[in-house]
């Protein structure tokens, strides 16, 4: 009987501190245009106050799986069953008066508008919480020992996700390269730097480092000077470890593209 | 890093990756070129122009007798004042005029604030590079830009087409149906992939240097162009640099020209709208030309918009 009643206690942790994750990373970007749409039952209130409430939603997360986590005080056991109950109120009333907005349970993933399946998971949450109040050992202690309970209740939960889907999918039609934001400028220098095209040329630049740098479409330049005064310019493949690297010299004279041109692959 | 030369960037690339180096300039396959002329009004008559160019130069030009030109309205060629700033299209490398465009303005951003009863005097933010601008919406035009701009309070875009008179802009028409949504929330491109020209809406903005040929394009790398705002679109735009050669083709009159990226777009990238000109245009800006630009690819400024599909030059 005592396996039945704490076996659900680590998942709940787990729910509760991935939704603190996801919404404090979904408020930290979001000054980002568009992102707002995505915060879910936030959308109900005013617009002025949707980063705070995202924000303090996510504290009252954090502070019940902390408590569930480390005590057995009724407090966080009931919190939590509140907090999944509301939960569930909460998602009926977005589903009625904004069919539009996502349940943001899970920050911008969860963008697909709610529906019977979120509320579905928010109900399975609620009966899970409520059969864990009576648990005897703290939430560390269960998790410590799981059950195979646990394992039926993960499955309970993906099966009500719609997120996962969303995430294979986000995995699958990965938007092209050129349309990506790139990795940072450094980055790509650092690539360059492990590049044999770089070692096999590095002797000719007048400094290490590049006097300009642009991105076009999947590649970055690097514009170096070399002891000539000529352009020394390397191209970077952004995707990849060991990414392609080309490199052409280009007199500073005049206009007149290509006088000697090499391409070599890292 | 500044942009040291950003012509030289399009060689530089070019060489890396050993393909061709594209010219600026329109195709030379469109039939007969047209050109953009600016200058001042010195002098008007039924038939020819005097103008002063930006260069200082005087210069007479002869106006086709079925010419058109705007100054706030319709009006005939020989109506326009002294002194006006104008915009013309010509034919016959630049010599004979068949449109004009006197002291016209296009004030495109985010409302800040809307004063008045009658006329409205309307405060914008023009983005990060442009700053604030004032404008009035005379009392007589407010109806009209209101009807396309559903949502006529802070917050939310503004892009109007009109006329610079005695220092201040008027707004006399409407330049796109608002989009529904705030400045800040623009949506994601839909993912389309596999698409083998990116089209949507190629606009213009007064904000680019007299006579420079070029255009402002949204998707920039926010490090290397220090614009917070670059790299927002909702057409699915591939990232470029200023520097690139951007292929814009005018679907509507048949036109394609190259266009050198030479500014931050990032406003054009918060509007999600279409371009009706001919044929509905998928979403989405995917370049702000410069008015001398706009007009040689065959754009008619008091539209606003033309249907474009971009390629790289």
């Amino acid at each position: 009987m005592r396996l039945v009643l704490d076996s659900q206690l680590p998942l709940l942790i787990a729910m509760l501190v991935l939704g603190t994750v996801a919404k404090v990373v979904t408020v930290g970007s979001g000054r980002e245009p568009g992102a707002l749409a995505r915060l879910g039952p936030a959308v109900l209130v005013p617009e002025r106050i949707q980063a705070p409430a995202l924000l303090v939603c996510a504290a009252g997360e954090l502070a019940l799986a902390a408590g569930l986590l480390l005590t057995t005080h009724p407090l966080f056991r009931w919190g939590t069953v509140a907090f999944f109950a509301l939960s569930t109120y909460v998602l009926l009333e977005l589903r009625r008066r904004r069919p539009d907005a996502g349940c943001g349970c899970f920050g911008e993933v969860s963008s697909a508008p709610v529906g019977l399946r979120s509320i579905g998971r928010t109900v399975a949450l609620t009966g899970m919480a409520a059969v864990s109040v009576w648990a005897p050992v703290p939430g560390w202690e269960a998790a410590v020992a799981p059950s195979w309970l646990l394992v039926v209740g993960v499955a309970v939960l993906a099966a009500l996700s719609p997120e996962i889907e969303e995430l294979i999918d986000r995995v699958r039609y990965r938007a092209p390269c050129e349309q990506r934001r790139g990795p940072a400028e450094s980055v790509v220098l650092s690539r360059l730097r492990a590049s044999g095209t770089w070692r096999a040329h590095q002797g000719e630049l007048a400094s290490a480092e590049p006097h300009d740098s642009w991105r076009e479409l999947c590649w970055r330049f690097f514009a170096f000077r070399n002891h000539d005064d000529d352009d020394v310019v390397f191209a970077v493949y952004l995707t990849g470890r060991r990414p392609a690297v080309r490199m052409a010299v280009v007199s500073a004279e005049g206009s007149a593209p290509l006088p000697e041109y090499t391409a070599v692959s890292a | 890093m500044g942009y040291p030369s950003v012509e030289r960037r399009r060689v530089l690339a070019a060489a890396a990756l050993g393909r061709e180096s594209g010219v600026p300039g329109p195709d030379p396959g469109d039939g007969e070129p047209l050109r953009a002329v600016v200058g001042e009004v010195l002098d008007v008559s039924p038939h020819l122009i005097t103008i002063e160019t930006p260069a200082g130069a005087e210069e007479r030009l002869v106006i086709a007798p079925w010419a058109t030109a705007w100054h706030g309205a319709e009006v005939a060629p020989a109506g326009l004042p002294i002194g006006a700033l104008v915009l013309m299209r010509a034919l016959r490398d630049g010599r004979v005029i068949e449109r004009i465009w006197a002291d016209t303005t296009r004030i495109t951003g985010t409302i800040l604030s809307i004063q008045g009863r009658r006329d409205l005097t309307v405060e914008l933010d023009c983005g990060p590079h442009r700053g604030h601008r004032t404008v009035v919406v005379p009392y007589r035009s407010s109806g009209r830009l209101q009807v396309r701009h559903p949502k006529f309070e802070p917050g939310y875009l503004f892009d109007a087409i009109g006329v610079r008179r005695d220092g201040a802009s008027l707004a006399l028409l409407p330049a796109t149906s608002q989009p529904p949504y705030p400045a800040r929330s623009v949506p994601p491109p839909s993912p389309v992939y596999k698409q083998a020209r990116i089209a949507g809406t190629a606009t213009w903005s007064d904000t680019f240097d007299e006579e420079e040929r070029g255009a402002a394009y949204p998707m920039l790398e926010r490090a290397d162009t220090g614009c917070a705002q670059a790299g927002v679109s909702c057409a699915g735009l591939p990232y470029l640099s200023v520097g690139s050669l951007l292929q814009v083709r005018n679907v509507c009159s048949n036109r394609s020209a190259n266009v050198p990226v030479v500014a931050c777009g990032c406003v054009a990238g918060r509007f999600c709208d279409r371009c009706v000109e001919c044929d509905t245009s998928p979403r989405g800006r995917i370049a702000e030309l410069s008015p001398s630009s706009y007009v040689e690819l065959g754009g008619e400024l008091v539209k606003g918009c033309f249907n474009a599909q971009i390629g790289l030059g």
